[in-house]
This record gives structure tokens, sequence and C-alpha cells, in this order.
């Protein structure tokens, strides 16, 4: 999907994929919220310290008011990390991002829709939004080269009701994933016990990403938003160890 | 000295937390402990009656919390053995009623009146009372039945014990967790409908503490009041006496897992 390119131009315009995390806002209280991110940053200033990041305003019951939301995004500033956008909602949620002056992500929240949704595929919205970055996919700037970050590791079990997410990288869990929890990475995952639950691989779109499971009881496998639901396990497949990789359009599994 | 904190749960309702937690507390008084059960179970109490002191509940644990009754007044000194106390849970009140602070404030009381260890009967569930109940813990005994629905919420609630509480939050040693698999049932396990012990051990990654039987003396023993583990003919006491047992730190093989050799007359008539 990169732009076309001529060197005679001022400038490229690549669209690249990054990961981003996204700052559900759950109550409208801004000293909250920056209490409870400065403790993030705090915790991994790796990871989060200076992080770009958008503000999610759908899980409120109405949209804050102008100067409620410039105070929200103040608390994200003062808290460490940098909001360059807004998340998705209703048009409602466009207009507001129009008078802030900011981006409009669409339909951020990708990662987690093969689950309920299928495809990763956006709705188009009414109109562009006066952002600089187009939107289409999860989220598009210049993916920055060489900044390798290796795996993350979960040792031991992941629970029912758990989640885990490796942005930008491959995820490795050493024990089981109950039935209801979930694991989530942008590159690949290896899973060293029984997957009962859900893994999704290339939750930004990346199609190489593959899930390695040693003991294969999976409820759902996603790779890059194409999903499979196992109501019933294969037989072949119960219990053995497995991987699943895309062709095309299509999701695979196999026998290791 | 501080006591030890064991909270009984589970996640899901009616497999066995009350019946567990009053027969635990009295198997560690048996062995000469001092010991506090609590009814979490604000506006459903059921631990007294079990125990078999409704009769004598003055003030309650809400009482306690909130600052109306002494810990003194409300501990109620049970019949048969005198290290062992209950503190029973309100009838009229409903879980709000309990708070952090409060609770913690019940809890460093006993542990000044020279409890050795304070049992919490959790409520069902993974809100409020049942968040409480958890959190100060030091053990953990999650309640499980051999069956899919109970197991997931055993897994739920695991994964609560090792994020959602005082040791976890302070990065302190983790909850020491025991696996207690209660109604088990051997005759429907070898026919397939009940899970076996090493399928709940596979799903859940961790061993069982004990395997209670599915016993007709569990029901009797409630309703007239008398914790099951003194009922020593039955299963099911024994069982909950080696479980206690293997808490404090003895090792003791699981018994009572195989299928009874029905007798002649049995077979011929069925039974």
């Amino acid at each position: 999907m990169n732009a076309r390119m001529d060197t005679t131009d001022a400038c490229d315009l690549r669209f690249g994929q990054v990961g981003i995390a996204c700052v559900r806002v759950r109550r409208v209280d801004a000293a909250a919220l920056a209490e409870e991110l400065e403790r993030r940053v705090r915790a991994a200033p790796q990871l989060f310290s200076r992080a770009a990041v958008v503000l999610d305003l759908s899980h409120l019951l109405d949209l804050p008011d102008d100067g409620t939301v410039d105070a929200l995004l103040e608390a994200v500033r003062s808290a460490g990390m940098l909001p360059v956008g807004l998340a998705y909602g209703t048009s409602e949620t466009e207009a507001l991002s129009r008078r802030m002056g900011l981006p409009l992500i669409a339909k951020f929240r990708a990662a987690y829709e093969p689950a309920s949704g299928g495809s990763i595929a956006p709705p188009a919205p009414a109109e562009p939004a006066p952002a600089p970055a187009p939107r289409s996919e999860p989220i598009l700037f210049d993916a920055a080269p060489g900044n390798s970050l290796g795996a993350q590791y979960h040792d031991g079990t992941v629970r029912s009701g758990q989640q885990i997410y490796a942005r930008d990288r491959d995820l490795v869990i050493t024990g089981a994933v109950a039935n209801g929890a979930e694991v989530i990475a942008d590159g690949s995952i290896h899973i060293y016990g029984g997957l009962r639950g859900r893994a999704m691989a290339g939750a930004q779109g990346d199609t190489k990403a593959r899930i390695y499971v040693s003991d294969f009881r999976a409820e759902l496998v996603a790779i890059a938003g194409h999903y499979r639901v196992f109501e019933q396990i294969p037989k072949d497949l119960e219990g053995q160890s497995v991987q699943c990789w895309l062709e095309g359009e299509k999701l695979l599994i196999a026998k290791l | 000295m501080t006591a030890e904190i064991i909270v009984v749960t589970s996640g899901k309702g009616g497999v066995g937390k009350t019946t567990t937690s009053a027969s635990l507390a009295t198997g560690l008084a048996i062995a000469g402990k001092k010991v506090a059960v609590i009814d979490f179970d604000v506006g459903l109490r059921n631990l007294d009656l079990i125990m078999g002191c409704e009769r004598r509940v003055v003030y309650d644990f809400v009482n306690v919390v909130h600052g109306e009754a002494t810990l003194k007044q409300a501990l109620i000194k049970d019949k048969r053995y005198e290290t062992l106390y209950v503190l029973a849970a309100s009838q009229t009140r409903d879980k709000d009623a309990l708070t952090q602070e409060g609770v913690e404030k019940v809890l460093d009381g006993l542990s000044e009146e020279g409890f050795d260890y304070v049992v919490c009967d959790s409520p069902a569930g993974i809100e409020k009372g049942a968040h409480l109940a958890m959190y100060f813990a030091d053990h953990a005994v999650v309640v499980v039945n051999p069956e899919v629905s109970s197991v997931r919420d055993s897994d739920r609630i695991l994964g609560l014990l090792a994020s959602k509480t005082r040791r976890a939050e302070r990065g302190d040693s983790a909850i020491k967790q025991h696996l207690l698999l209660t109604r088990y049932n051997p005759a429907r396990v070898a026919v397939g409908e009940m899970l076996s012990v090493k399928d709940v051990e596979d799903i859940l990654g961790i061993n069982v503490v004990g395997v209670i039987p599915e016993s007709e003396n569990v029901l009797a023993a409630s309703n007239s009041g008398v914790p099951v583990i003194l009922d020593e003919n039955s299963f099911a006491g024994q069982a909950y006496s080696d479980t206690v047992a293997r808490i404090l730190g003895e090792e003791r093989a699981l018994r009572f897992l195989d299928v009874q050799k029905k007798g002649f007359f049995q077979r011929v008539f069925g039974g």
C-alpha cells in the first residue's frame, strides 16, 4: 500500500503501520485520568513515556463538551504521553475532532474486531477530517524501521478473563491460555502450553504473522483479521501441536 | 504474630464454599489453632446455620466494620471447640456495607487478639463482597466442582487472586493457592459424566489439595448445624480432615477417588 513515489517531489508520502496505544476514557475525571496514566508511565517508562496515544471517548455515555475534552487531553499530556488524535466514535466525535484540530483515527479498535465483527475494514466516514494522516487501516504513519523490540514473554498460565497484548512484537506464552482468555500480538504468537481460549496474531494487519501452539484446543484463532472459530475442534488437530498461517484470504492450520 | 488469612472462594455459587469454610475452620481448631471464620456473604448469611450458632448472633461483621460493636461482642464462641469463633454476616444489609478499611480493621483486630487463622467465607461472584474477602488473603482455597462452568469460573478467580489482591499489588510473594475439588462422584467420572481429578488439574494447571466425595452426609450435617468434618463416619468428613492436614503441611494420599464396589444385593437389585 505504498503511495507512488516521485524523487523530484519535495517529500515522499508513505503509508506504514505503527502500533499506538488507545486511552479509553471510562469516566470524565481529568485528575483521575492523569493519575492513572502517570502510574502507567512510571511502571513502564520505556513503553509509555512520550508514547503517541489516541483518546477513545466512545465508552462515555455522553460526549463531553470541548472544554472537558481539552482538560482530558491536557491530563494525558501532563502524565507524559502525547495525544495525537481521537478514536472513531460517532459523527459527533468527528465534529469534535474538527473543532479540536485533531485527526480522527477511524475504527481504532480493529485489533479486537475479528472476534465479533470479522474483517478489519473500517467504515467510510462521511467526509475526511482535516487530518494529516489518512485513515483506512488502524493507524497510518511512517513505520520506524530497525526498531526491533524483541518478543514479549508471559510466564505461566493466562487465566480466564485475562487479556495480554504484545504491541509491535511477537508474544511468547510459556503456560496455557484458558477458556475465555485472550492473547493478542501485532507479530506472531507462540504458546507452549494448551490454547483453550483465543489467540489473535497480526493484530495491526500483518498477514505474515503466525500462531504456534503446542496443545491445540482453541476457541478462536485469527491472523490479520481473518479468523476461525471452533465450535468443535477437528479431531485430527485436537491436542496436537499446530501452526496457523494465512494464505491469501484463507486461514490455514496444520499439525507441526 | 499476625494471623494467616485464608479465603475460601470459587466464583460460582453453590459449589460448597460455606461447607468448606465451616469444616476448614473446625479442622484447624481441632488441630489446636485459634481460628475465626468470617461470613463475607452480607445479605445472604448462611455460615452461622452451618456452624449451628444462628440463634446466638447478636452483633455481626457489618456492626464491627461500622464501629457499632466491638470484635469481642460480635465473635461467637463455638460450643464444641473453645478456640473456634464465628463472625456472622448481616442478613439485613448488602455488600456495600463493607469497606476495605473496615475489613482491614477487623482482620488487624483478630491478629491482635492472637488468632492463628482467619477463614474468610467469600460470597459467589467477583464483585465487591468477593473482592474484599480475597483482598487481604495469604492463602486461597478455590472450591471447584467437576463440571466445566465451575472450572472456568475458578480459572477466573485464580487470575484475580494473582492480580487483584494486596499481595499482588504490593509485589509480595504470591498467595498460596489450594484447589479443592468437591462433590466428586467417582461413578459418574467413570462413565464420563463428570470431569476427573486429572482433567481439572490439567485445565487449571494446579494440583488439588483435596477431593471431597459427593455425599448425603454433607446435606444432613448442614441441616443439623454440624460441620461435616465432625462426621467421622462419612467419607466427606474424612476427606476434609485430610485436606486440613495437607493445608497444615502434612503429606496424605488422596482417598475416595475410585468407584465403590457394589455388594451382591446391590448388584442384583440395583442401587
